[in-house]
């Protein structure tokens, strides 16, 4: 992620010198050439708000500044909605004056999301019947995304001058917010707070979305983590195998020799321990299944605050998968709020399906059933699952662990 | 398209400057009626509003709020052409939107605030507004048919004040000593549903269950007063206390009739003289400040006269008939109610009998209320059918009280001995709300049953009721035809079950606050009530 070479492409208004003090990042490609040609490339550049099939998408992401610049859209050209992105500025600013802060706006089937942050407003405006709280979080993410990229410092640029035109420093990035938007609608991640884990322990499959970039071997990244907005990072990136990596953080940016000792003799023990071979098998079952419990075949899903645990792939058709993901996200959303207090158990009957929440102690149990099934018989399974999900607690999530230890 | 969108752009933008003082608004609530075919002109803004509270509210800040609303609903057609702006959810307030005929539209502005409790349910909100502008229509006729009369919009905007003002003046908080130290009555407040009328549904008939004898006598009575009018096509409205007893109306006539009936002319809402709320308007509800309300007792505020808004005649002398004025009913000598409202002598123009507009046949009937003891029995005549006027309705009346007053002696009695007072309908253990949306007709707890259940309980009720309303408004707009299916049992901080129950056009939302076993004794007893009370309706199985 090279800013420096973002930088020297951006023209007049972005070659304002970047605050100090910041250390230059190594020179890199960027994207790497050997990612494959139509997966860089952004889907409908050559729409614009005029354009009825842009009108139509299910759901549009937009960042743009205070002054109505448009930073980022999720179709379409950005440079063509300027005018657009101006409407969606003058709504902000608007209630704004009016010493309030816009955060909802309901259409029929449509929800517009708002998300100020200083001098970024993200905008979100979908009609995936995502609950509000769902499309809030993600703008979040986005936020987060983007400060990962471009630092916190963009901010202060912005605030020197408002006019500060931030397209070309993101300029090859909409891959990465493209796959973040993506998992949206199939990590549950996203809204359960909470990172996936193998049912072996070692693997944390993410916390930022860089390991969505691909196979980015051995090469020292520059970072800035939301939750140390202060800190700069360097992340040393090394993949143990195909889908597997190791990244190790440091604040210092000639410890790259030292970092690799590091990687060294962890990858060693890793290798000694045939923990690399466990998480390789891990990945090949698809950790647990439903199968392995001491109940009938029913489809299940787990998951607890920070860590979680899933046997949604059992279902193949990834149209069922995704209904079921945004059933599971209603749910959370209902039943954590402010009002509601912590998980509460609840239970939801649709046609189609059954689904429950069940909040024993500290963790979360999320189901479906066959619309069919039998209520009392289902909400058994629930309370027999929860039973087994407590003996063996300790071997299936992360308890107690945290994400960085400083 | 293009320039669509600049308009977008610009109605919010242009705007912006004025909304500087919108910081000066006076906090709680604002209501807002405009036309968007209206004052397209720069120069002309103020011509689309037709309705602001609080009228005395600046200019620019009530183009602020219309502003902003107009940019909203222009902004959201874009992706959502069918349904515009219906709700927008700020921090400190909550925007609801009602489109109440083409491009006339109703917006509501309240104020959040958790020190008064002010949590709101924006559909609750709406059906305010549904209902104020269904009941508008009844007596004076479409919105845009009293522009196409009067462009200049003095007439609309007249009886729109008037009709509003008299509407909200009925949330009026009423001072606890009411009726003894009117003077008392510090601090104006209205009365808006929050979350705790969670176990209501505005815009729904309550009725009366009556037993098989009772209805047959009921039935009869009916038919004598069909008979009563001859070949003229007559509808009837009979109610006991603030239940519906028996109606000929269609379901929308009903509920237009039966709340302007539970508002005005009902026993409990002539003796009580002052706050005419049936027990389904009773109740603790969150207040929003109202110093305004009545800060003009005078008269419509000058905006709002003929005059001012390009009013070619200049003509601000438009008799308004204010048919939700307080205290103008009362019961005459001969058991019919009376009122002044329409006039005192019939004068060539309008007719002194009260008369309304049927939505269904957007015929007009003169409107006929007759009242022994605890029932009132409401009757309507077309217009059209009577020839001569008030002495023609006189006589009808006459004919109707000859015939009928007997089997209304009988029907009172047998309702009055079936009665067992306000907790009629009180079902031990469960607190409940019951919804038969094709026919317009609900069932609840007793008011002052459901003050028994804890704050708790009421807001985990009004979340789930706002995410059902949102199903439900998901489920209409993807196919008319296909009903929602839902249901929902959630478990509130204190333990309570809080379920809902949406199944072919009926809800049922309930609270369990005793139940705090399991969640299947919860559905168990929910499956019981549903048996016992709703025919099974509910049940699963």
């Amino acid at each position: 992620m090279s800013s420096e070479s973002r930088a020297s492409s951006s023209g007049d208004e972005a070659s304002e010198p970047y605050p100090n003090p910041i250390p230059k990042p190594p020179r890199i490609n960027w994207p790497p050439s050997h990612w494959p040609r139509g997966y860089q490339e952004k889907r409908h550049v050559d729409e614009d708000d005029a354009s009825l099939s842009w009108r139509k998408r299910k759901k549009h992401f937009f960042i743009l500044s205070n002054s109505g610049k448009p930073i980022y859209s999720r179709h379409g050209d950005e440079h063509k909605l300027a005018g657009f992105s101006a409407t969606l500025q003058a709504i902000i600013s608007f209630v704004e004056n009016g010493g309030d802060h816009v955060k909802l706006v309901r259409a029929g089937k449509h929800q517009v999301v708002f998300l100020v942050k200083g001098p970024i407003y993200l905008v979100c405006i979908s009609c995936t019947e995502e609950p509000y709280e769902s499309l809030r979080m993600q703008l979040e993410l986005i936020y987060g995304q983007m400060l990962l990229i471009l630092t916190k410092s963009v901010i202060r640029c912005f605030e020197k001058n408002p006019k500060f035109d931030m397209t070309p420093l993101l300029g090859g990035t909409d891959i990465v917010f493209s796959s973040l938007i993506h998992s949206f609608s199939w990590n549950p991640a996203t809204f359960l707070h909470a990172v996936f884990c193998l049912a072996i322990l070692m693997c944390k499959h993410k916390v930022i979305s860089l390991n969505h970039l691909g196979h980015l071997n051995l090469s020292l990244q520059f970072a800035c983590l939301d939750t140390y907005p202060m800190a700069f990072l360097y992340a040393y990136v090394h993949y143990l195998d195909a889908d597997t990596y190791l990244m190790l953080l440091t604040t210092s940016s000639d410890a790259f020799y030292h970092l690799k000792d590091c990687r060294i003799r962890i990858e060693m023990v890793l290798l000694k321990s045939s923990v690399l071979s466990e998480i390789q098998r891990s990945m090949i079952d698809g950790g647990m299944r439903v199968e392995e419990l001491p109940l009938d075949p029913l489809p299940l899903y787990f998951g607890s605050v920070r860590v979680f645990w899933s046997s949604h792939h059992q279902i193949s058709s990834p149209r069922q998968q995704k209904r079921l993901y945004r059933a599971y996200q209603k749910l959370y959303a209902s039943c954590m709020t402010e009002e509601m207090g912590p998980t509460k158990p609840s239970f939801e009957e649709m046609k189609t399906t059954f689904y429950y929440v069940g909040s024993p102690q500290d963790f979360e149990l999320y189901a479906a059933f066959d619309p069919l099934a039998d209520k009392a018989l289902a909400i058994k399974t629930c309370n027999r699952v929860c039973q087994w999900v407590k003996d063996v607690e300790n071997e299936i999530f992360l308890l107690g662990a945290s994400p960085f230890s400083w | 398209m293009p320039n669509k969108k600049l308009r977008c752009a610009e109605e919010i933008m242009g705007l912006s400057s004025a909304s500087t003082t919108a910081s000066a608004t006076p906090e709680g609530l604002q209501l807002c009626i405009f036309d968007l075919r209206r004052g397209q002109n720069e120069g002309q803004e103020l011509d689309k509003i037709l309705f602001f509270f609080p009228a005395d509210l600046p200019f620019s800040a009530q183009f602020s709020v219309i502003g902003l609303s107009e940019g909203l609903i222009t902004f959201t057609r874009i992706f959502s052409p069918e349904t515009a702006c219906e709700a927008i959810e700020a921090e400190r307030h909550s925007h609801v939107f009602y489109e109440a005929e083409p491009d006339i539209w109703m917006v509501m502005v309240v104020e959040k605030s958790k020190e008064f409790e002010a949590i709101w349910r924006s559909d609750a909100l709406r059906k305010v507004l549904k209902e104020v502008h269904y009941l508008f229509v009844m007596f004076h006729g479409s919105i845009r048919a009293l522009l196409d009369k009067d462009p200049g919009g003095g007439l609309t905007r007249s009886h729109l004040y008037y009709f509003i003002m008299d509407y909200l003046g009925a949330f009026q908080k009423r001072s606890p000593f009411d009726g003894c130290c009117w003077d008392f009555l510090v601090g104006k407040k209205l009365l808006l549903p929050s979350f705790r009328d969670c176990l209501k549904e505005r815009g729904t008939v309550q009725m009366l269950t009556v037993g098989r004898e009772a209805a047959i006598e009921v039935q009869s009575l009916v038919r004598v007063l069909e008979s009563c009018a001859g070949n003229i096509p007559c509808h009837s409205l009979i109610l006991f206390q603030d239940l519906l007893v028996s109606t000929t109306l269609s379901p929308d006539d009903t509920v237009n009739l039966f709340a302007y009936a539970v508002l005005r002319l009902t026993p409990r809402a002539l003796s009580s003289g002052v706050s005419s709320w049936s027990y389904l308007r009773k109740g603790a509800t969150s207040h929003v400040s109202s110093s305004s309300i009545f800060a003009r007792p005078g008269g419509v505020p000058e905006q709002f006269q003929g005059s001012d808004v390009n009013s070619p005649a200049g003509d601000n002398n438009y008799r308004v008939i204010r048919p939700l004025q307080q205290d103008k009913w009362s019961k005459g000598k001969d058991g019919f109610l009376v009122t002044d409202i329409w006039g005192a002598e019939a004068s060539n123009l309008i007719s002194a009998t009260p008369t309304v507009l049927l939505h269904r046949t957007e015929e007009r009937m003169y409107l006929c209320a007759h009242q022994h003891k605890s029932l009132t029995l409401i009757f309507l005549i077309p217009v059209s059918s009577v020839l001569i006027g008030d002495q023609g309705v006189s006589a009808v009346k006459q004919q109707v009280l000859e015939n009928v007053s007997l089997k209304l002696l009988r029907v009172e009695e047998k309702l009055s001995k079936g009665w067992v007072g306000e907790n009629a309908y009180h079902v031990s253990g469960y607190r409940y709300l019951l919804v038969d949306g094709d026919r317009n007709v609900s069932r609840a707890s007793p008011a002052g049953k459901v003050t028994t259940l804890t704050k708790d309980s009421l807001l985990a009720l009004s979340k789930l009721r706002e995410e059902v309303d949102l199903e439900k408004s998901r489920a209409q707009s993807d196919n008319a035809g296909q009903e929602k299916e839902l249901e929902v049992s959630i478990r509130a901080k204190n333990n309570a079950w809080v379920i809902a129950r949406v199944t072919r056009g009926k809800e049922l939302y309930m609270v369990l606050e005793k139940a705090n076993e399991t969640l299947l004794y919860a559905s168990d007893a929910v499956e019981k009530f549903s048996n016992r009370y709703c025919n099974g309706a509910f049940s699963l199985n």
